[in-house]
């Protein structure tokens, strides 16, 4: 069987996932036997302009002025996937959308460069159509190799969770945050990571995003009341990575 | 019954002996919290624990469990049960392996839950802390205590051991053991009733009150009101001593050939565990946080209270503590449903 040609894409982002994937050690060179990388820039230096079989797709929808590339990864692309939160979602990205636009004071004379031209950060899929979706910053390395996998043996669609955090951690044995006096975003963020960070004394920062019909204003009062924040605070809490997700986005 | 006498100096020889013998899953400190774990040194024991954070269920069906592994040639079963004891289970979390042990071998049974169970010997032990939601002294508190082996009560000095069992018995030899006396058989009688009526928690109601109250509350608004801080998040479920129902899904490695099929603990709090595909998209046998929310209360109140003859709850509290939003909690909930 020819070998899935694979290209990677990044956007308004910190390449992180694709750093991510370079750090997978054993699992991403089992997936060379059966997959072909043609452009990752993070990892080498050629680039490709024919077709490809999956194009891989970091980074949030920032500028008007990438439609165009998008377009054009899309056209010769047979399967596209978002990856990472600022591509599912617009991620930490996103957080712009919600203040003042500081480029004059910031930048002064330089404020109208084109460079500096951009805006609201929006998912990949508000440009182009978006088969799958991996959310996480950084993306979860088992759920990525379990997405290739199923694109590459062209089974079934892969089943991501759609429940909360709070699951993964019970499931794990993890000592609630609030247990331990602190504050957290399990009961509204969308789980499939194995929750890493709250297992590490890290409160959840919902990365992966929300999940569906999640009751935000509970999550305000249980961040006031059990997690001892400040009214504007709880209200924002949730903002860093759900900025395009929330109720209020 | 025999009964026997440890002191707190022998303690620790038991508990290596039985670690020489076998692996011994026992309440150890976990941050602020305490689990169950294998033991790795006797020192770490603590049966002064209050509760921990998941149920004892766990040592015979783990929160995640293989159930075949696969490739091109066929599969593989993954039953293969180790001799095991688990060490320190308090009389109401015994109670909710005896009602596990009866969901998994009603009608069906698991063999993957079974070939743990039995491959286990269940040393119980006394409560000496209450976890500050325990309600274990007005539920289930009639029910009979069966299903482990040995039990110890801390007493004046050490430990008064109930044998309860041959296969409990069979252990003793591991320790340094003499006969109690009937002071101290009288004594731990009366730190166990103690340790009931002290709960900081109370239900009222009876079994069958309750059964019925429950069941005839379908529409009663309480739930509605409860559920509106409901994060849906499915915490209670997996705390639960009495939760047994699980997902069932298959992994696939690398190579697309090979793989394994695993279930997990699920939780019918969460939105995903009503819905089922149907022809152009999905359909939910409950849409609403609310009918989800009453669902965990007629299974356990109502429903299944019918199969055991009891409410399929021991008065753990666990699923108090682990509710964020402070809505789980049964004590309040049932005890508002026979108010009304």
């Amino acid at each position: 069987m020819a070998k899935v040609k694979c290209a990677w894409f990044d956007f308004t982002c910190c390449e992180g996932c694709q750093i991510e994937l370079t750090n997978f050690g054993e699992p991403f060179v089992d997936l060379l036997e059966h997959i072909e990388p043609v452009e990752f820039r993070e990892a080498m230096s050629e680039k490709t302009t024919g077709p490809i079989d999956v194009a891989f797709i970091e980074g949030s929808f920032s500028r008007e002025a990438d439609r165009r590339r998008l377009e054009q990864i899309r056209e010769r692309a047979a399967v596209v996937v978002a990856y990472g939160s600022c591509a599912t979602s617009g991620g930490v990205n996103a957080l712009k959308n919600h203040t003042n636009d500081y480029t004059e004071e910031v930048y002064g004379a330089d404020a109208k460069r084109p460079h500096l031209d951009s805006q609201k950060a929006l998912p990949v899929s508000a440009a182009i159509k978006v088969d799958y979706n991996i959310p996480g910053c950084p993306i979860d390395k088992a759920e990525f190799i379990r997405v290739v996998e199923q694109l590459v043996h062209g089974t079934a669609k892969v089943y991501i969770p759609s429940y909360p955090v709070c699951v993964e951690c019970k499931r794990r044995e993890t000592v609630c945050r609030y247990d331990d006096g602190d504050h957290c975003l399990g009961p509204i963020a969308l789980a499939g990571c194995g929750a890493p960070c709250p297992a590490d004394g890290i409160p959840c920062e919902a990365c992966r995003g929300m999940v569906k019909e999640p009751n935000e204003a509970a999550m305000e009062l249980v961040l006031k009341e059990n997690g001892n924040l400040p009214e504007r605070w709880a209200k924002d809490k949730s903002r860093m990575f759900t900025a395009n997700i929330r109720g209020d986005a | 019954m025999k009964s026997y006498f440890l002191s707190d100096q022998n303690l620790s020889a038991f508990v290596e002996g039985l670690m020489s013998k076998y692996p011994v899953i026992a309440p150890v400190a976990k941050r602020s919290r305490f689990v169950f774990e294998k033991l790795v040194d006797a020192s770490e024991l603590r049966l002064d624990y209050d509760t921990t954070i998941l149920p004892p269920k766990k040592v015979f069906f783990p929160a995640k469990q293989d159930l075949i592994h696969f490739d091109q040639h066929g599969f593989t079963c993954c039953i293969d049960p180790t001799e095991q004891v688990l060490l320190g289970a308090h009389p109401h979390d015994i109670k909710g392996i005896a009602m596990s042990d009866i969901f998994y071998s009603d009608r069906h049974c698991d063999n993957n839950y079974m070939a743990n169970r039995k491959a286990t010997t269940i040393i119980g032990s006394s409560v000496q802390n209450h976890y500050k939601h325990a309600f274990f002294g007005t539920m289930n508190a009639e029910r009979p205590l069966t299903g482990h082996d040995l039990f110890m009560t801390a007493i004046e000095g050490g430990f008064a051991v109930d044998v309860v069992t041959e296969r409990g018995e069979a252990l003793l030899p591991l320790g340094t053991f003499e006969p109690a006396t009937e002071a101290q058989v009288a004594a731990a009688v009366e730190v166990n009733r103690k340790a009931e009526e002290d709960c900081p928690e109370k239900l009222n109601g009876t079994a069958e009150e309750i059964r019925e109250k429950v069941r005839t509350s379908f529409k009663s608004p309480v739930w509605e009101a409860f559920a509106e801080k409901c994060f849906s998040c499915g915490s209670c479920n997996i705390v639960c001593c009495t939760c047994y129902c699980f997902d069932v899904q298959d992994e696939w490695n690398v190579d697309g050939v090979s793989g394994s099929r695993f279930r997990l603990w699920d939780a019918c709090l969460t939105r995903e565990f009503s819905e089922v595909t149907s022809p152009g998209g999905s359909e939910n046998f409950r849409e609403e946080r609310g009918e989800r929310y009453r669902h965990r209360f007629m299974r356990k109140a109502a429903y299944l209270n019918e199969q055991l003859g009891g409410p399929a709850c021991t008065g753990c509290g666990r699923c108090s503590g682990a509710c964020t939003a402070n809505i789980a909690n049964p004590t309040t909930v049932i005890n508002k449903l026979l108010e009304q």
